[in-house]
């Protein structure tokens, strides 16, 4: 049993706090499948660029982003929040992702019908999605800090569908871009998240 | 006439737009100028009205007006008459009247004024314009996805007589120009009600991207109505604009366009739109207004999957669109119709070019029957290659026509392709199933399986393929009472027996369409049926005579009909039949002792289906003294056999075989060939090269078998692997007689040709005689072709002389390996004789003749060699002291008395006289200076020469003479010339130094000068000098060759002698018995080739 300093429900007030090892290693585990995932999500941003055709994916091609309710990037300061807070952003994002990918996917099964890679790609990143935010949530519990619960993927399931259904193509395939890249932002994040938890660099 | 032209002069000025088209228009100008200037004269004169005006909107009414004259006013007007017309006459204060349509002509029209002032009118109808009202538009829309205006309004037909022509011109104007962007005319026909027309108008441009305005007028033809036909005023213009949103602002949104088209985007923004691309192509921007921008794509290439991505870039924004860009669904191709079952119909076809297009925006097919009024979609699925669409069609009972349409629809048009059909014709039945295969016989089997289907009104045909084990195949046809979903059974005869045969079937139709596949194959063996023929048998006696062994052979498999079980063999004679227990196969061989009578053998086979015909043979052969053994020679494993036809052998021949080296019965194998036959080839994998094989053929008569003719044969020969054991019989001292062996059979591998006998001198294991080399000159070859010789007998040999004998046999297969011999002749004794007595008897006549001359000539050689020695006592200079030679009658030295001898002889004892061939002992002081005091003196007898002593000696004979020693100087013969040149040198040099005794010895060195050279300068030196002349010294031996050889530059001395004393140094009893070293010559010698022996 190791000692580590900080406790993530209120790090001021307990400056030690022991992980069981069974703990450590389920933290070990959702921070490799994190680290996985992150090389996913670049390959699927890649694939998905590719099949959008051009300009999507050239060099200066940045179209700005269109707002999903109940899920936006990171934000600058979710840095300067504490680290179990950051971790219930990632649950809480990753627990929305999934609804997001799945829409885009049947969108571009409809775009692309003939690219079955990048739809199984889709299809993939929502469930690891799914799991990593489930990892996520299991190591705050056990870490006594209950996430936000089921939230997000409601709102910005039905976001996205209005937003699928009304929007012309282009939009969708904004859209779908964006999700994308949301997915490996939050992805990304949650690996930073988990590394300092790791090692031990509790805020 | 005045009023008339009056009348007339106004409707010439209705409208400069009248479309009166036909008048000369030069003329039309003349007549008016005319007609105007007379008009003003007349309203001058008497106040007349001008300018009146007819025009009508419905034909009905005409709306004439005309301006009263000068100094007239308007409202003194009483009433304007017509003439022929009841009522004509209508009151009125005003300049205009409305009045029914005249009828066609000239009509009279009157304005009578107040003033009783009266102006007269010609009225006709072609004068009046017909002008219809400003259309009105119903209602003026906008599509703005497909950018199509749609344009309402009423014609009011009921208000024209009808049938009238209308036509109507549209314009369309576009913000910010007010040029119309689309004018366009079309005629319609006024049917007496009020109809409301459409037009649609699709823009180029978005009509998002600026404001729409749309008017409409017309004008109407009537074919009664021969007036002036006048446009209608434009209606008011209807608008159509867009309402911005805040998500789109790129038009059009999401469309499907024909590939190659050309198409403009525009981009709604409020702010300044930096660019516009289509993919990664920028495109220059067209400014439309305020800050709207568009681009124009020219020939638009089919977009990818996900459609072409068209971008406008603003300075805070990315806007965009997706356009999709494809053909229009090609002609169905190849389209077929057939049914499998009578169920359902499948269709197929080719969708030919591809669209470019996918996703919702694909091709959708539906197939309809015209006659049944069915349809049914096509369940769209995206393919990536051109591969063929199938649809399946439910039939209708009893329907067997059909017309089918199928049509290709997609967003940019549609294309359909026909096909009428019967489709009895059309029938490809499912792959026949559950296929099953029921012996009947053995050569009869019946065939079922089940065809899904409803063919019952038809008849199929089918083909049931038989393929043999030997893969020897055979289709054959079928054809059958067609059922619903039942199984068919056909029976399949002209089976062989006990045969392995695999089964499959396909069907199709008596109006053949197509073959159904192939069903699953069936393997099935037919039952057995006896044998049909008995083995084939032969017999052989014992090599004791006692047994008949019976042979046959396993029957093969078509004529076998099954598997044999065993055999059963019986002997019977007159008096007795014998039969043995019953032979399981495979043993295909039985022995029976019998006594050597005529049997026959019967042997028949039997199988689980019964027993075959017996095959019986002779025991005895009819016996045939006329035989010849003869040889042949195959290829291969096949040998070929021929003979001459006999009219005898009524039933077969028969060819038996066997390995010769076999003992008896060696029965290998046998053939049977038909009595016809002259030849055959005999073919076994058992035959081997190299190995000799007896073959016998057989006739048969009805008595029995009868041997014709023996061969012994190879199928290939060899080379024998032995060589010929051959011995020597005799030899002699020119001849040797060689016998040889004949080589066994086994070992021989082909039928021998003969014998190469080769031989050379040579020795054994010297390099030469090893091997023959081809071609060698010293090589004697002998070919013996006749096989039969065994002896050879070699000639004209040299005597005691060894020669290599080599053997080897041959055949056609090649030579064997060689035997080889050394032999020696035997010595040739007369010759040797010959040699011995010749030389003895030239020797013992030399030695006569030389005795004869040396009697005759004894003094000379007296004189020669042993001149007389003077006395020394005489000679005062040779007295030696007396106590030194006393007692020693040899020792004679010189006394140094006064005196002058006449003659000085020195002999020496011990004569060496060294041969000039042997170099080792020529010179071995100069060689070996070192080991000169331990020379052999026996061996050796003059080594102790060393000059550098006499050099010392000579150089201090004072001391030596003080110390009374003396010194003994052995003089090497053969070194005797070098040591002396220096002393010689260094004498000519300076002679006067040298002072004191030298001895007088110099030894010649070929040359009688230097000699007198050299005694002249001793002349000069003062001392003793010994008077030895040794040209005149000879060897003391005269058997040495060399004593006789005066020019020899070998020269021996007698003996060796101190120069300081006066003594001889080797006793005197040397000089009886000199020995020759080797010098002298021997009996012996006279045969011997080296000197050195």
């Amino acid at each position: 049993m190791s000692q580590r300093e900080g406790s993530l429900e209120d790090p001021q007030a307990d400056s030690s706090i022991s992980f069981l090892p069974h703990l450590e290693a389920k933290i070990r585990q959702t921070h490799n499948l994190a680290r996985l995932l992150t090389k996913y999500a670049e390959q699927l941003l890649e694939e998905y660029v590719q099949q959008q055709g051009d300009p999507f994916g050239m060099p200066g091609f940045s179209p700005p982003r269109l707002s999903l309710a109940g899920l936006s990037g990171p934000s600058p300061s979710h840095a300067g929040l504490p680290l179990s807070e950051r971790l219930r952003l990632d649950a809480a994002a990753l627990g929305a992702l999934p609804a997001l990918l799945d829409a885009v996917r049947r969108h571009q099964a409809e775009l692309n019908p003939r690219s079955p890679r990048l739809q199984r790609s889709l299809e993939e990143a929502a469930r690891q999605a799914r799991a990593l935010g489930a990892a996520v949530e299991t190591v705050l519990a056990a870490l006594g800090s209950a996430a936000r619960g089921p939230g997000p993927e409601h709102s910005a399931t039905t976001a996205l569908s209005t937003a699928n259904s009304a929007a012309s193509i282009f939009s969708a395939k904004v859209l779908g871009l964006q999700v994308c890249g949301l997915y490996g932002e939050w992805v990304n994040r949650t690996e930073g998240d988990l590394s300092q938890l790791v090692h031990g660099g509790v805020a | 006439m005045d009023v008339y032209s009056g009348w007339k002069q106004p409707s010439w000025m209705v409208d400069s737009k009248r479309m009166r088209m036909t008048l000369n228009l030069p003329w039309l100008l003349s007549a008016l100028t005319l007609l105007h200037l007379t008009i003003q004269a007349h309203s001058l004169k008497r106040g007349a009205a001008q300018d009146l005006k007819c025009t009508t909107k419905n034909m009905h009414v005409w709306d004439c007006t005309w301006s009263a004259s000068a100094g007239v006013s308007p409202g003194t007007v009483k009433e304007v008459c017509i003439k022929d017309r009841l009522n004509s006459c209508h009151r009125l204060e005003s300049t205009n009247i409305k009045i029914a349509a005249l009828s066609p002509g000239d009509h009279e029209v009157t304005i009578n004024y107040l003033n009783g002032f009266q102006n007269k009118f010609t009225l006709n109808e072609k004068d009046v314009s017909l002008i219809p009202d400003t259309p009105e538009s119903l209602n003026l829309s906008a599509d703005f996805s497909t950018s199509t205006l749609h344009l309402r309004w009423n014609d009011r037909g009921s208000a024209f007589p009808y049938p009238s022509n209308a036509t109507w011109e549209i314009k369309v104007l576009q913000n910010p120009s007010m040029e119309p962007v689309k004018l366009v005319s079309f005629n319609t026909t006024l049917s007496g009600q009020d109809i409301v027309h459409h037009w649609n108008w699709t823009s180029d441009l978005p009509l998002q991207c600026a404001p729409h305005s749309v008017g409409i007028r017309w004008y109407i033809d009537h074919h009664r109505f021969s007036g002036y036909k006048v446009w209608s005023d434009w209606s008011l213009l209807k608008n159509i604009s867009w309402t911005p949103n805040s998500e789109t602002n790129v038009f059009p949104q999401d469309k499907v366009i024909l590939a190659g088209s050309d198409i403009t985007f525009c981009c709604v923004s409020q702010t300044k739109v930096l660019s516009g691309q289509i993919g990664r192509t920028f495109c220059p921007l067209i400014h439309l207004y305020g800050e709207n921008v568009a681009i124009r794509i020219q020939n638009i290439s089919v977009s990818e999957n996900s459609g072409t991505n068209v971008v406008f870039t603003t300075e805070d924004n990315v806007y965009g669109t997706v356009v999709f860009a494809g053909y229009p669904p090609d002609v169905p191709q190849k389209l077929n119709c057939e049914t499998h079952d009578f169920k359902e119909i499948i269709c197929s076809w080719n969708p030919g070019r591809p669209t470019g297009l996918v996703g919702p925006r694909n091709t959708d097919y539906t197939l309809s029957e015209s006659i049944s009024g069915k349809s049914v979609a096509f369940k769209r699925f995206e393919t990536l290659t051109n591969e063929s669409y199938r649809l399946a069609f439910q039939m209708l009972p009893g329907q067997e026509i059909h017309n089918f349409t199928l049509t290709g629809r997609n967003p940019l048009g549609h294309a359909e392709s026909a096909i009428f059909i019967n489709i009895t014709e059309r029938v490809v039945p499912h792959v026949p199933v559950s296929l099953r295969v029921k012996d009947i016989n053995s050569t009869v089997v019946a065939l079922s399986w089940h065809l899904p289907g409803n063919f019952a009104k038809i008849n199929l045909l089918c083909q049931v393929q038989i393929c043999k084990a030997s893969s020897e195949q055979e289709v054959r046809n079928a054809t059958i009472k067609g059922a619903e979903g039942s199984s068919y059974l056909v029976a399949v005869d002209k089976l062989n027996p006990y045969t392995l045969y695999t089964f499959r079937v396909r069907c199709s139709t008596e109006t053949f369409w197509k073959w159904s596949k192939w069903s699953n194959e069936k393997r099935h063996l037919t039952m057995e049926a006896i044998p049909s023929r008995g083995p084939d048998t032969w017999r052989e006696w014992s090599s004791d005579g006692k047994n008949l062994i019976i042979y046959w052979k396993p029957l093969p498999i078509n004529e076998a009909n099954g598997k044999i079980l065993s055999y059963n063999v019986s002997c019977s004679s007159n008096e007795e039949t014998q039969s043995l227990s019953e032979i399981l196969d495979p043993q295909h061989k039985a022995e029976i002792q019998l006594e050597k009578n005529d049997y026959i053998i019967s042997v028949v086979a039997k199988n689980s289906a019964g027993s075959s015909p017996p095959s019986k043979i002779a025991s005895m052969e009819i016996p045939n003294d006329d035989i010849l053994v003869e040889q042949a020679v195959g290829m291969g494993k096949r040998i070929f056999l021929s003979w001459h036809p006999d009219p005898n052998m009524t039933c077969d021949y028969v060819i038996k075989w066997c390995n010769s080296s076999r003992s008896e019965p060696c029965l290998m194998d046998w053939i049977k060939v038909p009595s016809n036959s002259t030849e055959t080839i005999i073919e076994s994998d058992q035959f081997q090269p190299g190995v000799r094989y007896n073959f016998y053929l057989y006739g048969c008569t009805n008595q029995g078998y009868q041997l014709l003719r023996s061969i012994i044969g190879y199928i290939e020969e060899l080379a024998p692997i032995v060589a010929p054991n051959f011995t020597v019989e005799d030899t002699s001292a020119d001849s040797i007689l060689v016998k040889w062996e004949d080589i066994p059979v086994e070992e021989l591998r082909g039928f021998l040709r003969g014998y190469l006998f080769y031989f050379q001198k040579g020795e054994r294991d010297t390099p030469k005689t090893r091997t023959f080399e081809t071609g060698h000159s010293d090589i004697k070859l002998k070919n013996i072709t006749d096989i039969s010789q065994k002896t050879l007998r070699i000639a004209d040999l040299q005597g005691k002389t060894s020669y290599h004998l080599v053997l080897r046999a041959y055949t056609h297969g090649g030579l064997g390996p060689e035997k080889s011999m050394f032999v020696v002749t035997k010595e040739n004794s007369v010759g040797l004789i010959i040699a011995i007595l010749i030389p003895v008897a030239v020797a013992v006549i030399v030695g006569v003749v030389t005795s004869i001359l040396c009697y005759r000539k004894r003094e000379w050689i007296k004189e020669t060699f042993y001149p007389d020695i003077p006395n020394p006592e005489n000679c005062k200079a040779l007295q030696f002291q007396k106590s030194i030679c006393e007692g020693s009658s040899a020792l004679k030295t010189l006394e140094m008395n006064p005196c002058t001898p006449n003659n000085v002889e020195v002999l020496e004892s011990r004569s060496i006289v060294p041969k000039i061939e042997d170099t080792e002992i020529i010179s071995p002081v100069a060689e070996r200076p070192g080991e000169c005091s331990e020379a052999d003196p026996e061996n050796h007898v003059v080594v102790s020469y060393c000059p550098p002593i006499i050099e010392e000696e000579i150089s201090n004979p004072a001391a030596d003479e003080a110390g009374g020693t003396s010194q003994v100087v052995y003089i090497d013969v053969q070194s005797m010339y070098q040591p002396q040149a220096k002393p010689e040198e260094e004498q000519g040099i300076d002679p006067g130094v040298v002072a004191g005794y030298k001895p007088q010895m110099r030894l010649p060195i070929n040359s009688a000068v230097e000699d007198t050279t050299a005694e002249d300068e001793a002349d000069k030196t003062a001392g003793y000098r010994p008077q030895a002349n040794v040209n005149t010294w000879n060897l003391v031996s005269p058997d040495s060759p060399r004593s006789t050889d005066s020019n020899s530059e070998i020269v021996s001395f007698g003996s060796p002698c101190s120069i300081n004393s006066r003594q001889f140094l080797i006793p005197p009893k040397d000089e009886d018995s000199p020995k020759s070293n080797g010098g002298g010559w021997s009996f012996t010698n006279f045969f011997q080739n080296k000197p050195n022996d």
